[in-house]
């Protein structure tokens, strides 16, 4: 193995990845029933452990295993018509725990990405204050500050999957969401710092970037627990995250949450920007169109098995495994369904609960090997639980884009396949 | 330096003059790619590039203009390559000091680089693409070393991060006051009532050359669209149809964004390049292009502009989505039993796959998108 030959290439196709992901099981079986003579995996002295491997200071900027080059952001190439302004989707498939890693984040540019010195850096906040005023890095850095952990869901998440089951994948059906801990000021102090004058009812944040992203957020919202982050997993923002510094605005759409932040203006009324008249607005089916729709609604899919990641054990034990979250709060409850709906299991929440931020949750299951029809449905503190999906279009349309968490389904087929469906 | 590298470093350029002076590409490769972003909304470059509104540039020096498969070029692009023109350092930069100058016809709407450095830094990092060009930037590479060092050392001087200072005042103390002007230079925000407005004006005739030059490439000559970039215009009564087209005169709520964002935002790799009286024009031709003013003479300024309505104004309200019926009654949801039936497979994903690597995605767009 010394001269690592690995072929794992970061652009396997979904098909390639089925296959290989089949082979790996059919491989596992062998292991499964001790060969005659013994595994020589276990027999045989292997290279690593018999010479040395590198030592520090080989990575000093620690990268996931070559074994793991495909677990990579991915996009869909003729949803936009440029890359600066399009996104990418987080592997959900491949992730446990709530905490998605920094270089997996989903990405999502309008002007693409701002590339900013922290020095040539600067926060002004100006409007209705009683002083306006321009910070630098240096300053924010010398408020008191706060860790949190938010889920941050664009609202266009799942929006290709209105008129039905079109992508294989839940990275591709729900992949425009990640789970960080954020480091920073809260909004409020900084606004108190500038004084808000009392008929102050609106902020808006503004972007450095070639787009210079702005949206109007009501005050309430920005005195409750909005965040002006720097630090996201305990490391600067990613550049595509928009480093040097970012608004964190906590269970509302992810278009909300201005990168590269360098302006926030205090008004009393809203601006109406392109991105929540033009777009962000939600088309009904009789023409009319719901506007400052921030919040968003509990939602949950099951991540393992999915369509990129089919089962490769046969039957048996069978971890179900999928992720949650709500912007009105915690997840009190996921249900799974094997059947299609009919039937419902509460699954194990597992690991940190925490307001607006992503749960994982587990079911347990003997597999014997017959097609399922799953299915989870989260429920969150305020009492809210996920629609089906027809039941959003009931109300909705089908043009609505923005804010589909509607039920998904997978179709487990008996040679561990998984399929994208609607059902009855 | 040292008085040994400074010794070699010299041999090295006085060995490698005769080929540097004979180097077609005298510009600066990292400085041109900051310049290119300027191109990189029409234009790909590097490995894998595709084409997008512009060809691809991958080799593009010593390329007969209007040559490469699979790009639909301009008719007069294309003649100007029959008629010899290849792309070296000096064709090239004829070209993008004033496109449409060298050729007539040309659909690249850029208007050109007004500066010398940048025309020149902009080719020598498309250079670096060019197996062409390759041979010649090897040659010179020797040379480059004592360049470099030069740099580096003049980096070191570079100013310090800004520190933090306290002031009288607030809360913490932190932070400065801002200057008016510099809250001028960011506050450009514009809102339906009109507060932020600058004075000025600009007509529809003014507008549609601007909008020819500047926008047309993506948005198409009447506003309808090229590819997957935004349809502006038309689209009235389609709101409620199966597939609806949400344009400026079909949707928007406010002329007030409209104006907003071509400023903040536009042209789409060139933002803040146009002037106030420029995005007066081109709003006025928006308007034109919508059917919503139908004179050419007509002249859109701060004086007259919230006079102006958009049709679907009325037609957005407020978040009501908790009054959906699924909503509406919170509680406790179906666990057994809550289908009558076995449950049936209605729709699969196979069916119209647009998966990325599966065999049509090129096909797809069946519906919705991130818009």
């Amino acid at each position: 193995m010394s001269d690592k030959t690995v072929s794992q290439s970061p652009n396997l196709s979904r098909r390639s990845l089925l296959k290989a992901g089949l082979a790996t099981g059919v491989a596992a079986g062998a292991v499964g029933t001790a060969r005659a003579g013994g595994d020589p995996l276990i027999t045989e002295i292997q290279d690593w452990n018999r010479y040395l491997g590198e030592g520090v200071q080989a990575r000093p900027y620690g990268m996931p295993s070559e074994y793991e080059a495909h677990v990579v952001r991915r996009d869909v190439e003729w949803l936009t018509a440029s890359t600066e302004s399009s996104i990418n989707f987080t592997p959900l498939h491949e992730l446990d725990g709530i905490i998605t890693p920094n270089g997996i984040c989903f990405e999502r540019h309008h002007g693409g990405i701002a590339e900013i010195n922290p020095a040539d850096h600067r926060l002004m906040i100006n409007g209705l204050v009683d002083t306006p005023l321009v910070f630098t890095m240096e300053d924010l850095k010398r408020f008191p500050r706060e860790n949190r952990v938010y889920f941050l869901e664009c609202a266009a998440n799942s929006g290709m999957e209105w008129r039905g089951s079109q992508l294989n994948g839940c990275q591709y059906t729900h992949g425009m969401v990640h789970c960080v801990v954020y480091t920073g000021v809260p909004l409020k102090l900084l606004l108190e710092e500038a004084g808000i004058k009392t008929n102050a009812k609106w902020v808006m944040p503004e972007g450095a970037d070639a787009s210079a992203m702005t949206r109007s957020i009501p005050m309430e919202k920005a005195l409750d627990d909005c965040l002006v982050a720097f630090k996201m997993n305990g490391e600067a923002l990613r550049p595509e995250q928009g480093y040097p510094l970012r608004m964190v605005v906590p269970g509302w759409e992810g278009n909300m949450w201005v990168k590269w932040l360098r302006r926030i203006e205090v008004g009393d009324e809203p601006w109406h920007q392109r991105e929540e008249t033009s777009k962000y607005t939600d088309l009904l089916e009789n023409g009319k169109a719901r506007r400052f729709t921030w919040v968003m609604d509990p939602k949950s899919v099951i991540t393992n098995p999915s369509p990129q990641a089919p089962i490769s054990h046969g039957k048996g034990p069978l971890v179900i495994s999928g992720v949650a979250w709500s912007g009105n709060g915690r997840i009190t409850r996921v249900d799974v369904s094997l059947d299609g709906g009919r039937n419902w299991k509460t699954a194990r929440i597992d690991g940190p609960s925490l307001p607006k931020a992503m749960h994982r949750f587990y079911l347990d299951i003997d597999w014997d090997g017959s097609d399922l029809l799953l299915q989870s449905r989260a429920m969150d503190e305020h009492g809210y639980y996920q629609p089906t999906k027809n039941e959003l279009r009931v109300s909705r349309g089908e043009n609505s884009i923005y804010h589909n968490n509607g039920i998904q389904t997978w179709h487990v087929k008996a040679d561990g396949t998984v399929e994208n469906v609607e059902v009855s | 330096m040292s008085k040994f590298l400074k010794a070699l470093s010299l041999g090295v350029s006085i060995a490698a003059l005769p080929v540097v002076a004979g180097a077609a590409f005298a510009g600066d490769a990292a400085q041109g790619e900051k310049v290119f972003k300027k191109c990189r909304a029409c234009h790909a470059v590097g490995e894998g590039a595709k084409h997008k509104v512009g060809p691809e540039l991958n080799d593009v020096f010593g390329r007969t203009a209007g040559s490469i498969d699979g790009f639909k070029y301009s008719k007069a692009m294309i003649a100007a390559g029959n008629e010899g023109l290849v792309w070296d350092e000096t064709t090239m930069a004829t070209y993008l000091e004033k496109p449409k100058a060298m050729i007539k016809g040309t659909k690249m709407a850029f208007a050109g680089l007004k500066k010398d450095d940048d025309v020149a830094n902009v080719i020598a990092y498309l250079a670096t693409f060019s197996s062409a060009a390759a041979a010649k930037e090897e040659e010179q590479s020797s040379a480059a070393p004592a360049a470099d060092a030069e740099t580096q050392t003049a980096s070191a001087d570079q100013p310090a991060a800004p520190v933090s200072a306290t002031r009288d005042g607030g809360v913490f103390g932190l932070g400065r006051e801002a200057l008016p002007e510099e809250i001028a230079a960011w506050d450009i925000d514009i809102r339906p009532d009109g507060a932020g407005l600058p004075v000025g004006s600009g007509t529809v005739a003014d507008g549609e050359v601007l909008y020819t030059d500047n926008c047309a490439v993506c948005h198409g000559d009447f506003g309808e669209g090229v590819g997957r970039w935004p349809v502006l215009a038309g689209g009235h009564d389609t709101l409620a149809d199966e597939r609806p087209e949400k344009t400026i005169g079909s949707y928007w709520p406010y002329l007030s964004t409209v104006y907003d964002y071509v400023r903040r935002a536009m042209p789409y790799g060139n933002a803040r390049s146009l002037s106030d009286d420029d995005v007066y024009a081109l709003t006025a031709y928006l308007l034109y292009l919508n059917d919503i003013v139908d004179d050419e003479d007509f002249e859109l300024s701060n004086e007259n502009f919230t006079d102006i309505r958009l049709p679907n104004e009325e037609n957005f309200f407020f978040d009501d989505r908790d009054e959906e019926p699924h909503y509406a009654q919170k509680g406790e949801p179906c666990m057994s039993d809550c289908k009558a039936d076995a449950v049936k497979i209605t729709q699969r994903a196979r069916i119209l796959d647009v998966t990325p690597g599966s065999v049509d995605d090129d096909q797809a767009a069946a519906g919705g998108g991130v818009d």
